[in-house]
C-alpha cells in the first residue's frame, strides 16, 4: 500500500515536470511596464571569462555608448556550454541572452522556441556583415552575429626560407599545397631542422570543412559524401609520406596546434582566424617561440576561386531567451544592435577577434595591433574571403556531423580505407538518418 | 571472553614455517624477489601519476610533446606558486573540501542507518524495496540528469553546495555496501544483546556500528574520493565561480583557444595529496582486526 | 520502544506492523533523500521513453515509437555489443586481480601500506589525466609500450587506441588498472570479517594454504564478493567517462558503449526520449543480471 501511494506519486511529479515544457514566446515575469526610463540590467551567457575577452569587451562597449543599459555576464564552462545551457533553458533559469557557439546548436535552440524573433534588429543592420543569413530560418532571423572567423593557412616563413620553398601566394591549390609540402619536408631535412613540413590538426574539420565549402553542390544534408574522396586521399597521402604528424600521433599525444606552429614543430598549418590573437599572445608569455609568420588565403580546390577564396567556419552570434522579461526586451535588442556594428566590431579587431561586420576601418584597427603580419597577404586573406557555415541549420545535422566524426576517425587511423569509409558513413545516414 | 586478536595478519596463504638455516635464507631471498616484483609493480601503476608529476613542472606547450618528455627540460617549480596566485585554487579546495565532509558523514550516517533496516530487520516489501535501490544503481546518471535538474530547480537548490550533498549522500551505493557488511555479522551476537535488553537502535549503535569499522573505513575513503573528484555534478549544479570545486576550477584552465596544460597538471598532482595522506595515514582502519570473541562468552 | 520481545521470529500481524515501522525508521532518513532526488527522476524517465522530448517543449507522448528504431538501430546494436564486450572482460580481470591484490596486501609486512595506496592511485588520479597518459603510452610511433614491445622482437605492435581492433582491449586494459585498487579496498575491509579462529580450526585439521583458501576465505568473503560483483557489473555495463576521454567512442564505433550513446542521443543530438528507451534497455539488462546474481546469492546463503 505504502509503495503504491509512494509510485503514484512519483509518477504525478515527474507528469507535472515534463508535461509543463518552456514552450516558446511569451513567459514574462514581473512587470509589465512599458517604459525603461530606469537603468536596465541585461544577462549575457558566455565562457571562460578570465581567458575570452571578448564578452567583456562588448558588454563593456556597450555600456560607454548607453550608460543607461548594464549586461551582466555569466559564467559558463567552455567546453561543455551547450551541456549547461540546455539544462538552464530546461529549468527556466537561463540568462537573458546567451552566446549561439555554432549553428549546431543553434538549430537546437531555435528548434526548442529557445530564441526570440529578431528580424527587425537584423533588419537594419549593415550590408558589410557576414553570417547573418545562417541564422534565417523560414525567413525569420533568430540572433546576430558578432564574430565570423574563417580558416586561414598559416606558415613560418623563417622555416620556409630554411628549406628554400616560396611562400604561400594567395594562389595555392591544394595540390600545389601537398607538392609544397613534399618539397618542405626535403628541404627542412637537408637543412637539418627536426621540424615537419605542415600540421593537420586531428578535427574532422580540417578536410570535411573545406570538402563541403569548396565543392560545387556539396552537402552533407544529402547523405552523399564522394566528394570528400579526395580531400582524404590527399591527406592520407601526406600523413604516409610523413609530411605532418599522422591523425594517430595527434590524437594519442594530445598534440595541440599552438604548441605544433607557435613551436616551430611545422612550417605551415591550416588553422581558424582565432589563432593569430593566440600566437600573438604567446609569444609574449614565452610559451611561444618569435618568429617571422604570416598567414595566407586557404588554398582552393581549384583556380577557379583564387580572387574570392572560398573557406568557412560558423559564425557566433548572440540570441534572447524568450523567457525575457517584457521590459528588458528593448534593452536587449538594441544589445543586438550593436554588436552588429561598426563601433562594436573595431573594438573586437582591437583584441584580436574576427567580427562578423567587415570594413575597411575594421581592416585598418585589426592590422594595427602589435604583432600581426602586416603584409598585403594577410591583409588580404583577412578582408576578402567567401565564408560558407560549416554546419547546415537543420535537424539532421548532429546526427549526420557524429556519423562524419566517426568516418573521420575510422579513415584517419588508417582502420579503414577511405572508399570503405566514405561507404559506410553514407550506409549510415541513410539507415538511421535520413529514413527516420 | 577469549581473548580478542588485533594484530595478528589475517590471510596466511603462502606462508610456511620456519625450520632452519637453509629454509629462513631461501625464505629470505624469497621474499627480497617478492619486494622487488612488488616495487617493479607499484612503479608500473604508478608511471602515469609521474608523467603527471613531471608534467606539472613543465611549460605549456611542453606538456603534449612527440617524443615524449619524461624528465622536463627545465624545472618550472614557479608552477606550484603561481596556481594559487593566478587562480582561486583556496576557494576550490576550501568548496572540495566541504563537499567531500559533509557528504562522506551523511552517507555513512544514512547509509548505515538504513542498511541495518534492510539487513536486520524483517518487514513486508523490504527485499523488492533493496532492489528498487539497487536498480537506481543501474540507471545512467546522463539518463535523468535533466528531469533532475529540473526538480532541483524548482527546489531552488541549484547553484548552492546543498544541491551536491543533497544528490551524493543519500546515495544507494553505502547502504548496499554496509548491508553486505551486516550480514557477516553473526545473528547470535544480536541475539544475545536483545536478551540483555538492547533497542534495536541500541543494538545498532554499540554491536554493529564498532564491528564494521572497516566497512565504514572504506565507505567513507570511497565517498570522499568520488566526492572530490566529482566533475558532472558539479559541472551542471555549481555555476558561480566561488562554488567550483576543484574539477571544475582545473577545467577553467582550458579555454576555447588555448589551455594552460601545465597548470592543470599542478592542480591535479594537488588533488591527489589530500586522499594519498589519508589513505596512507587511515591504513590501520581498513585492514584493523575484529573482535567476535562475543560468542564465545 | 521496546526492549524485550524477540523481533520476527513469530508472523503475527502487530508484530509484522512494529517491525514494518522499525524498519521504516532505520531506512527512513536515506530514503527520502533517495526517494526525492533519484527516485523521481528515473521514475520520469521512464515516461520520458515514451515521448519525443527535446529538453525544452512539452514532452509529445509517441508510444513504443522509441524502442521499436532501437531494435534496427544499427548503432544502438553496436554500442551493446561493445558494452557486452567490455563487460566480460573487465569484469573478471578486475575481480580476480584485486582479491589477489587485497589477499596479497593483508599482512603486516614493511611498507604495506605504501603498497596498498600505490594500488589505489589510479582510482584517484583525475580521470582525463589517465586517458591521456594511457594515450600517449598506448601511442603506436612513440610511445614506451610499443617501443618496449618492438624491442622485444614484435615487429608490429598493435595500433591501441588507434586501431578499431586494438582500442577496446587498450581501454578494457585501463579500466582494470584503474578500479583495481577500489575493490581491493573492498576486499580487504571483507577480509577483516573472517575470524581467525575459522583459520586456526583449518590448520588444526590439516588444511594447507590452498584448501584454507577455498573452504574459509572463499565462503566468508561470499557477502563482499556478492556486493563487488553486482557493483562491477553495473559499473561495467555503464562505463561512460574513462571510454568518453580516452576514445570518444572510437576510431570509428569500435569502443562506442550504451552510456556514451545516451550521453550522444541526448545532449548532442537533443533526442532526450530515443536517449531515454536506450537508458532503459541498459538498465533492464543490468537488472536482469543482477537478479541472477541475487538468486545465486540466496541460494548460496541457505
Amino acid at each position: 500500500m505504502k509503495r503504491s501511494i509512494a509510485t503514484g506519486l512519483g509518477i504525478a511529479a515527474a507528469l507535472s515536470m515534463t508535461l509543463t515544457g518552456c514552450g516558446g514566446g511569451s513567459g514574462g515575469t514581473g512587470s509589465d511596464s512599458a517604459a525603461s526610463a530606469g537603468p536596465v540590467t541585461i544577462s549575457l551567457a558566455g565562457w571562460s571569462l578570465a581567458t575570452t575577452p571578448e564578452f567583456k569587451t562588448l558588454a563593456d562597449a556597450f555600456h560607454a555608448a548607453n550608460p543607461n543599459i548594464t549586461v551582466e555576464l555569466k559564467e559558463y564552462d567552455a567546453a561543455n556550454y551547450d551541456t549547461q545551457m540546455v539544462a538552464d533553458l530546461a529549468a527556466h533559469s537561463a540568462p537573458d541572452m546567451y552566446v549561439q557557439k555554432n549553428l549546431m546548436n543553434f538549430f537546437t535552440y531555435q528548434d526548442g522556441g529557445q530564441l526570440m524573433d529578431v528580424s527587425d534588429v537584423a533588419k537594419k543592420l549593415g550590408k558589410g556583415i557576414s553570417g547573418l543569413n545562417a541564422y534565417k530560418v523560414d525567413g525569420a532571423t533568430y540572433a546576430i552575429p558578432y564574430r565570423q572567423d574563417s580558416w586561414y593557412l598559416y606558415y613560418n616563413k623563417d622555416l620556409f626560407d630554411a628549406a628554400g620553398v616560396g611562400y604561400p601566394d594567395g594562389t595555392w591549390t591544394w595540390d600545389d599545397y601537398a607538392k609544397n609540402a613534399g618539397l618542405l619536408a626535403a628541404g627542412l631535412k637537408a637543412a637539418g631542422s627536426r621540424a615537419q613540413a605542415t600540421y593537420q590538426h586531428g578535427w574532422q574539420s580540417l578536410v570535411q570543412g573545406f570538402a563541403n565549402a569548396q565543392s560545387p553542390k556539396a552537402d552533407i544534408l544529402k547523405g552523399d559524401f564522394e566528394y570528400m574522396k579526395p580531400f582524404y586521399k590527399r591527406a592520407i597521402a601526406m600523413q604516409t609520406a610523413g609530411d605532418q604528424p599522422t591523425y594517430g600521433t595527434v590524437t594519442t599525444n594530445s598534440l595541440t596546434y599552438q604548441a605544433q606552429f607557435g613551436k616551430q614543430k611545422s612550417a605551415m598549418m591550416p588553422m581558424g582566424s582565432w589563432y593569430v590573437a593566440t600566437l600573438i599572445a604567446q609569444e609574449a608569455t614565452k610559451d611561444a617561440d618569435t618568429f617571422n609568420w604570416g598567414f595566407a588565403p586557404i588554398p582552393q580546390l581549384d583556380s577557379s576561386t583564387i580572387t574570392k577564396p572560398v573557406t568557412f567556419a560558423d559564425p557566433t552570434g548572440i540570441g534572447i531567451n524568450p523567457a525575457i522579461d517584457k521590459s528588458k526586451v528593448t534593452a536587449a535588442k538594441a544589445f543586438l544592435a550593436f554588436i552588429g556594428g561598426e563601433d562594436a566590431s573595431t573594438k573586437l579587431a582591437v583584441i584580436g577577434i574576427t567580427p562578423a561586420y567587415s570594413s575597411d576601418a575594421v581592416t585598418t584597427v585589426y592590422f594595427g595591433v602589435k604583432g600581426v603580419p602586416s603584409d598585403d597577404l594577410s591583409r588580404s586573406a583577412f578582408a576578402t574571403h567567401d565564408t560558407k557555415p560549416e554546419n547546415p541549420v537543420s535537424k539532421d545535422t548532429a546526427a549526420i556531423q557524429h556519423i562524419l566524426l566517426d568516418m573521420h576517425s575510422s579513415i584517419m587511423s588508417g582502420s579503414k580505407s577511405v572508399d570503405a569509409g566514405i561507404a559506410e558513413a553514407e550506409a549510415r545516414v541513410k539507415s538511421e538518418v535520413l529514413n527516420k | 571472553m577469549a581473548s580478542s586478536t588485533l594484530t595478528t595478519p589475517i590471510a596466511e596463504i603462502g606462508s610456511a614455517p620456519v625450520h632452519g638455516g637453509n629454509r629462513s635464507t631461501r625464505k629470505r631471498i624469497a621474499r627480497a624477489f617478492g619486494y622487488a616484483g612488488l616495487v617493479i609493480a607499484a612503479a608500473a601503476v604508478l608511471l602515469p601519476f609521474f608523467w603527471m608529476v613531471m608534467s606539472s613542472l613543465k611549460t605549456n606547450n611542453d606538456v603534449f610533446t612527440v617524443p615524449i618528455q619524461w624528465i622536463p627540460k627545465t624545472f618550472v617549480w614557479s608552477n606550484y606558486v603561481d596556481i594559487w596566485q593566478k587562480s582561486d585554487m583556496s576557494t576550490w579546495l576550501k568548496n572540495t573540501m566541504i563537499l567531500s565532509v559533509a557528504v562522506t558523514f551523511l552517507q555513512l550516517l544514512t547509509g548505515s542507518f538504513a542498511a541495518y533496516g534492510f539487513s536486520k530487520v524483517r518487514f513486508p516489501g523490504r527485499d523488492v524495496l533493496f532492489l528498487a535501490y539497487i536498480g537506481t544503481i543501474a540507471v545512467p546518471w546522463q539518463a535523468y540528469m535533466i528531469p533532475q535538474f529540473i526538480l532541483m530547480s524548482k527546489l531552488h537548490l541549484v547553484n548552492t553546495l546543498w544541491s551536491i550533498v543533497a544528490l551524493q549522500a543519500f546515495g544507494a551505493f553505502g547502504v548496499f555496501l554496509m548491508k553486505q557488511f551486516y550480514e557477516t555479522v553473526p545473528e547470535a551476537l544480536s541475539e544475545a544483546a536483545r536478551i540483555d535488553g538492547l533497542s534495536e537502535y541500541g543494538i545498532y549503535r554499540r554491536i554493529m556500528l564498532p564491528l564494521s569499522v572497516p566497512a565504514l573505513a572504506s565507505l567513507a575513503l570511497l565517498t570522499f574520493t568520488k566526492t572530490w573528484n566529482d566533475y558532472l555534478g558539479p559541472l551542471i549544479y555549481l555555476r558561480s565561480p566561488n562554488l567550483w570545486t576543484i574539477q571544475l576550477g582545473l577545467k577553467s584552465f582550458v579555454g576555447q583557444y588555448n589551455a594552460e596544460y601545465a597548470l592543470i597538471m599542478t592542480g591535479s598532482v594537488l588533488s591527489v595529496l589530500p586522499i594519498a595522506i589519508i589513505f596512507m595515514l587511515g591504513q590501520r582502519y581498513f585492514v584493523e582486526g575484529i573482535a567476535t570473541s562475543g560468542l564465545k562468552g | 520502544m521496546a526492549t524485550t520481545t524477540v523481533v520476527a521470529r513469530r508472523p503475527g500481524s502487530r508484530l509484522k506492523w512494529r517491525n514494518t515501522l522499525l524498519g521504516w525508521s532505520f531506512i527512513l532518513p536515506n530514503f527520502i533523500g533517495f526517494a526525492v532526488l533519484t527516485l523521481v527522476p528515473v521514475i520520469a524517465l521512464f515516461y520520458i521513453a515514451s515521448t519525443d522530448w527535446n529538453a525544452f517543449g512539452t514532452a509529445r507522448l509517441v508510444g513504443l515509437d522509441n524502442f521499436t528504431r532501437l531494435l534496427s538501430d544499427h548503432s544502438f546494436r553496436i554500442a551493446l555489443w561493445n558494452t557486452v564486450y567490455y563487460t566480460a572482460f573487465h569484469i573478471p580481470l578486475t575481480l580476480g586481480l584485486s582479491l589477489a591484490l587485497a589477499l596479497l596486501l593483508n599482512r603486516k609486512m614493511r611498507g604495506v601500506a605504501f603498497f596498498r595506496t600505490a594500488a589505489f592511485f589510479p582510482y584517484v588520479t583525475s580521470i582525463v589525466a589517465i586517458a591521456v597518459v594511457w594515450n600517449m603510452l598506448f601511442s603506436p610511433e612513440f610511445g614506451p609500450i610499443n617501443q618496449f614491445l618492438t624491442s622485444i622482437g614484435i615487429s608490429h605492435p598493435p595500433g591501441w587506441t588507434t586501431s578499431s581492433t586494438w582500442a577496446m582491449p587498450a581501454v578494457i586494459i585501463v579500466g582494470t588498472w584503474r578500479e583495481m585498487g577500489y575493490y581491493m579496498l573492498l576486499f580487504l575491509a571483507g577480509l577483516q570479517t573472517i575470524p581467525p579462529e575459522l583459520y586456526e580450526a583449518a590448520r588444526v585439521d590439516g588444511a594447507n594454504p590452498w584448501q584454507r583458501f577455498l573452504n574459509v576465505t572463499i565462503p566468508c568473503l561470499r557477502p563482499t564478493t556478492f556486493f563487488i560483483t553486482v557493483m562491477l557489473t553495473i559499473g561495467s555495463f555503464n562505463v561512460f567517462d574513462l571510454i568518453l576521454v580516452m576514445t570518444n567512442g572510437g576510431p570509428g564505433q569500435s569502443t562506442l558503449v550504451l552510456s556514451q550513446y545516451i550521453y550522444q542521443k541526448g545532449f548532442v543530438e537533443n533526442k532526450f526520449g530515443y536517449a531515454s528507451a536506450v537508458a532503459i534497455v541498459l538498465f533492464l539488462i543490468c537488472i536482469a543480471v543482477t537478479v541472477v546474481q541475487f538468486v545465486i546469492n540466496k541460494r548460496r546463503e541457505n
